[in-house]
């Protein structure tokens, strides 16, 4: 008897751990497919869209891209620290986000108007993901001896 | 007889079947160094490859018909006015220090359990043989051999890009370059097999937010100019790890450069030790397969 529920809850965790990989899978692949399919111009327009729903935008995105390990990067800036602290601009109705951050080792600041993060945040966290899905068509275009000539 | 047949019948399988595993590898490789041959053959085809270069530079400071062994050089292989420069800064090499600190952390570190690094690498003419695929644990540079070798013994890791890093590594590549070693990158499993083609689409893949890939700068780009520098190839790129670089104003590992790079194309760079860096390194390595090892050396 104690065999079969051992049996049994052995089964029973496979089972969790085989859905909860095609689980990340999909979600993973629909997040990639959904970026795909956005018209980044439009989804980060601040003027048409509002702050609030770009900075979400980017919200949405840019973890998946951490994991992917292809998060975008600039001026010393992580696009993550681009989010966190135009979300806490937004949020405190500031027109300038302050972003604090660290370049070899030395804090640092950076100010921005939190129109221009907010799109620069959306637009990195899209794009990131987009880029993604074109290279898994382009990669071997650049192959010598393959899509290369 | 019949156990000595088969012994014969699974050597020759595996022979071939571990000739297979780098099939496509070869391929690639001799397709770049098609490639490259091909590109710096001569000054009549430059403008289709060098469409930016100035007719004088073209004719002046572009040295032709460059082959294989070469292009460990770098930039400074076609280069005049760097290799000038170059062979200059290299008559005083600034990493001879390095190499004689790593020759004392080599010989004369003792970890706690009274063990040292000659326990883990006996030989130290090793720096051609790296990275390598070790089943079970993928892909293994020689940064994570060394750290893999402090943490077995109970010491702790050290910094992957720079410092005792580096100058061990410094020694490690001096003792290869002096003993004649060539970069033997070994790729025989289905797992080894698969690791070189995600470095390798991970090379060939645009990324960041200026969508660079790595053969944007160095295969398509190499020999073009940013600002005062020309881009060095992809063929012989980790012959010569760690290199003393001026901009950093000392020595640092393929690691380093790496996450130099990855910066440069406005990604967050991945992590030293990383799973993608090593399969990165794995693959740009194998593309200096024959090649002498020839480090440390001298970049700008």
């Amino acid at each position: 008897m104690a065999q079969i529920l051992e049996s049994k809850g052995a089964n029973m965790k496979k089972i969790i751990l085989t859905l909860s990989i095609v689980g990340f899978g999909l979600a993973n692949a629909s997040l990639l497919d959904e970026a795909a399919k956005l018209d980044v111009k439009k989804v980060c327009d601040v003027k048409a869209n509002g702050l609030e729903k770009v900075i979400a935008v980017a919200k949405k995105f840019n973890p998946e891209a951490v994991k992917l390990g292809v998060e975008f990067k600039r001026l010393g800036i992580k696009n993550r620290e681009y989010i966190k602290y135009t979300d806490e601009a937004i949020k405190s109705k500031k027109k300038e986000t302050v972003i604090k951050y660290k370049d070899k080792g030395k804090e640092k600041t950076k100010k921005f108007a939190t129109d221009y993060a907010a799109w620069r945040a959306c637009t990195f966290a899209v794009r990131a993901l987009q880029q993604v899905k074109e290279a898994e068509k382009t990669w071997r275009l650049a192959v010598p001896g393959d899509g290369f000539k | 007889m019949k156990k000595f047949t088969a012994s014969i019948v699974i050597g020759a399988l595996s022979i071939l079947s571990a000739q297979d595993f780098n099939a496509q590898a070869e391929k690639d490789r001799k397709a770049l160094i098609n490639y490259f041959e091909k590109k710096f053959a001569d000054r009549k085809n430059a403008n289709m490859y060098f469409p930016y270069s100035t007719k004088e530079e073209l004719d002046k400071n572009f040295k032709w018909g460059i082959k294989w062994e070469e292009f460990r050089l770098g930039s400074y292989a076609f280069n005049k006015n760097g290799r000038e420069q170059y062979e200059e800064i290299n008559e005083m090499p600034p990493y001879e220090d390095n190499v004689d600190a790593g020759k004392e952390l080599y010989e004369n570190t003792k970890f706690k359990n009274g063990k040292s690094f000659k326990d883990c690498f006996p030989n130290p003419a090793i720096a051609g043989d790296y990275p390598k695929f070790i089943k079970g644990k993928g892909v293994v540079t020689l940064s994570v051999a060394i750290n893999n070798c402090l943490k077995d013994n109970g010491e702790k890791p050290w910094k992957m890009t720079k410092g005792k890093m580096a100058d061990l590594e410094a020694y490690f590549a001096a003792t290869s370059r002096d003993k004649g070693k060539k970069v033997n990158i070994v790729i025989d499993s289905k797992e080894a097999a698969e690791a070189y083609e995600r470095g390798k689409k991970e090379y060939y893949s645009q990324r960041g937010y200026l969508k660079l890939s790595c053969a944007t700068c160095h295969v398509q780009g190499a020999g073009q100019r940013v600002r005062n520098e020309y881009m060095s190839p992809l063929l012989g790129q980790t012959t010569h790890f760690p290199v003393y670089r001026l901009k950093w104003e000392g020595l640092g590992t393929l690691e380093r450069r790496l996450k130099g790079c990855n910066k440069d194309q406005g990604e967050t760079p991945h992590k030293p030790g990383s799973k993608w860096m090593n399969e990165l390194a794995y693959f740009m390595a194998y593309m200096s397969n024959g090649m002498p090892v020839d480090g440390p050396d001298i970049r700008k």
